[in-house]
């Protein structure tokens, strides 16, 4: 055991990360996130394999006829594809894990008192922050590495294509950012329920930021986008060919920008535009070299960086009262 | 006045005094309005859009179909009220739901009402009826909303049907709130250990929006943000079929994104419910189900347990 006045910081990260390997939360939390995943790379498959079977028939139906098999299109196989579900389930019910843990961490620490206790030794403060921030990243991280692993096993199995070590960089790069963006979410929960009179309120508040930032920012940008308000587009129920479209967008330059703006006031959007762009997700970029997207969206690669910072920042400057530590009603 | 009267009204004194409740009820009623200003934009931007290509398809001489917005009822304008009574509003009742209880445990409070000649199903009775009346209350607030905007909005044409049918909207959506109201107070009964009601609530709440639309109907989490996206055909697999069976029942918030665009008049016509048993019985069933839940645990409830200091 490292020595507490040396060695702070790493003295509390370990103290954290052996509490977490006996807390019974942090296997559920991973477990219930795994599973979460496995669901929708599962349905997602089921789906797909469907489509595949509807194809084969129509396929068959038409040889049958004496007609080509080029009339109609085959259904693509992108295994990476099919972890969109679980992206958006990272982004949602780890998120809202991620808070938890974030509460947890402070909540255990002012109700057995041992917070305060921490600070009457010769231990600068924001060492002790930085120790309990570390220990978020390394639970983030440890979990999220669980659920890609799976993930990534289930896909291979389930694609029968098997996953390149391109594949597997790609898949590695969106662990990193998901561990940022799963960071963050913990800092927030953390950094409420330490400052609130009550933990539970400060939980309560970091629920609130989660719906406002992970749900409803996105929400209003995803709504106020005309094609999606009329099922299957509101171009396709017209016929308007892709030109014309264009045309037409053109003419809501403005509307765009304010729509786009509010969507990218979410962390959260930031994230899944750069995990589906890296995992081909959205068409646009399916098959395209990691390089191209790289510069394409290392924007959002900055933003999640710097938000997770300054977040950080704020939580290590901002003075801890003593007084307020103990669990209050 | 009556144990069950005295315990509703000194639950809604508590509750109107705690500025965290307030936030999150404020929350939601500022959403409501947002939602009928974006439905209002987004009904403008595809009236526009739709002007722009109808003048083009004139042009190039192919026929022009109707206007896809207003096929639909004036009602949809407000579709997004059912996306925040989904997420914030559900939120907000399972806030109230856990304060009801957790509120009077760390206050110490809890031991002394159990020391009154009070029967618990009085407490219980009292509780809950502070719970529905809250619920109502932010209810008529977003109704009150909703149909000034259809009332101020040019163009909106509402008839006496359509008001009774956003009325019924609005039931259907106090009965949804409510029930996961009812699960956090019940759950803030049976854990006495600080915010567990609230997570056991929460984490319930989570799986039935964002996990089973997944395997009933291969629906993405981030559909549940948008009214449109959320109602996906189930893919046509022996799997779904088995999967919406089975489980659809307990989908209750593709039962309510159901119903709520059956009755707002955004609902695609090829849209089948999950399962066979009708999403309005399975609504009711889980209403009462966790009414039950609420009442059994408070008539269970160790009032010594937990405590300021647990």
């Amino acid at each position: 055991m490292p020595d507490l006045a040396r060695f702070p910081i790493l003295t509390i990260a370990l103290r954290d990360a052996r509490e977490a390997l006996r807390d019974r939360f942090v296997l559920i939390a991973t477990l219930a996130l795994a599973a979460a995943a496995l669901v929708s790379v599962l349905s997602g498959a089921a789906a797909l394999h469907g489509d595949a079977t509807t194809y084969a028939a129509a396929r068959d139906q038409l040889l049958a006829l004496g007609r080509s098999a080029s009339d109609i299109a085959a259904p693509e196989l992108w295994p990476l594809k099919l972890l969109r579900g679980t992206i958006e389930q990272i982004e949602i019910m780890g998120a809202v894990i991620a808070l938890i843990a974030g509460y947890r961490a402070a909540a255990a620490e002012r109700g057995r008192q041992t917070l305060a206790l921490i600070l009457t030794r010769p231990v600068p403060r924001w060492k002790v922050l930085a120790a309990k921030l570390i220990g978020g990243v390394g639970l983030s991280a440890g979990a999220l590495a669980v659920v890609f692993a799976v993930s990534a096993t289930l896909l291979h199995l389930l694609s029968g294509v098997g996953l390149t070590l391109n594949d597997l960089g790609r898949l590695a790069l969106v662990w990193v950012m998901a561990t940022l963006y799963l960071s963050c979410l913990y800092t927030v929960g953390f950094a409420l329920s330490l400052w609130l009179r009550r933990p539970a309120a400060g939980l309560i508040y970091a629920f609130a930021f989660w719906l406002l930032l992970v749900l409803v920012a996105p929400q209003i940008g995803d709504t106020m986008d005309p094609d999606n308000q009329v099922s299957g587009g509101v171009f396709a129920a017209l016929s308007i060919p892709r030109v014309e479209q264009d045309r037409i967008k053109a003419g809501f330059a403005g509307y765009e920008f304010f729509r786009n703006g509010i969507e990218v006031a979410s962390i959260t959007k930031h994230l899944e535009r750069f995990s589906f762009a890296v995992l081909g997700i959205k068409d646009t970029y399916t098959g395209r070299p990691i390089s191209e997207i790289w510069a394409e969206r290392r924007g959002d690669v900055l933003f999640l960086f710097l938000f997770t910072l300054g977040l950080s920042a704020i939580v290590l400057l901002r003075p801890i009262d003593p007084d307020r530590l103990t669990q209050e009603i | 006045m009556t144990g069950a009267r005295i315990i509703c009204t000194q639950s809604l004194a508590t509750l109107v005094r705690e500025r965290t409740v307030l936030l999150v009820i404020a929350l939601f009623s500022l959403m409501v309005l947002v939602s009928a200003w974006l439905g209002w934009s987004a009904t403008h931007t595809v009236n526009t859009i739709y002007s722009d290509a109808a003048a083009y398809l004139t042009s190039v001489g192919e026929p022009v179909p109707p206007n896809p917005v207003s096929l639909g009822s004036p009602l949809a304008v407000l579709r997004n009220v059912t996306v925040y009574v989904g997420l914030i509003g559900t939120f907000a009742a399972i806030v109230i739901g856990q304060r009801l209880i957790e509120g009077d445990r760390r206050a110490g409070v809890l031991p002394l009402i159990g020391a009154r000649p009070l029967s618990r199903a009085s407490f219980a009775r009292g509780k809950i009826a502070a719970l529905c009346l809250s619920t109502t209350a932010m209810m008529i607030t977003a109704a009150t909303v909703s149909a000034l905007t259809l009332a101020v909005l040019p163009g909106a044409h509402v008839t006496g049907a359509e008001w009774g049918r956003l009325a019924a909207f609005f039931l259907l959506a106090w009965g949804y709130m409510t029930l996961f109201g009812l699960v956090a107070l019940g759950a803030a009964a049976r854990i006495s250990t600080m915010a567990g009601g609230l997570l056991a609530a929460t984490v319930l709440w989570l799986a039935v929006t964002f996990v089973l639309p997944a395997i009933t109907g291969n629906v993405n989490p981030t559909a549940a943000i948008n009214p449109i996206s959320g109602l996906a055909v189930a893919p046509d697999t022996p799997l779904f079929t088995q999967l919406g069976f089975w489980l659809g029942p307990i989908s209750l918030s593709e039962h309510f994104n159901y119903l709520s665009a059956g009755l707002m008049g955004y609902r695609p016509d090829a849209l089948a419910p999950r399962g066979l048993v009708a999403p309005l019985a399975c609504l009711v069933a889980g209403f009462i189900a966790a009414g039950g839940f609420a009442v059994v645990s408070c008539l269970t409830l160790d009032p010594n347990a937990g405590g300021p200091d647990a």
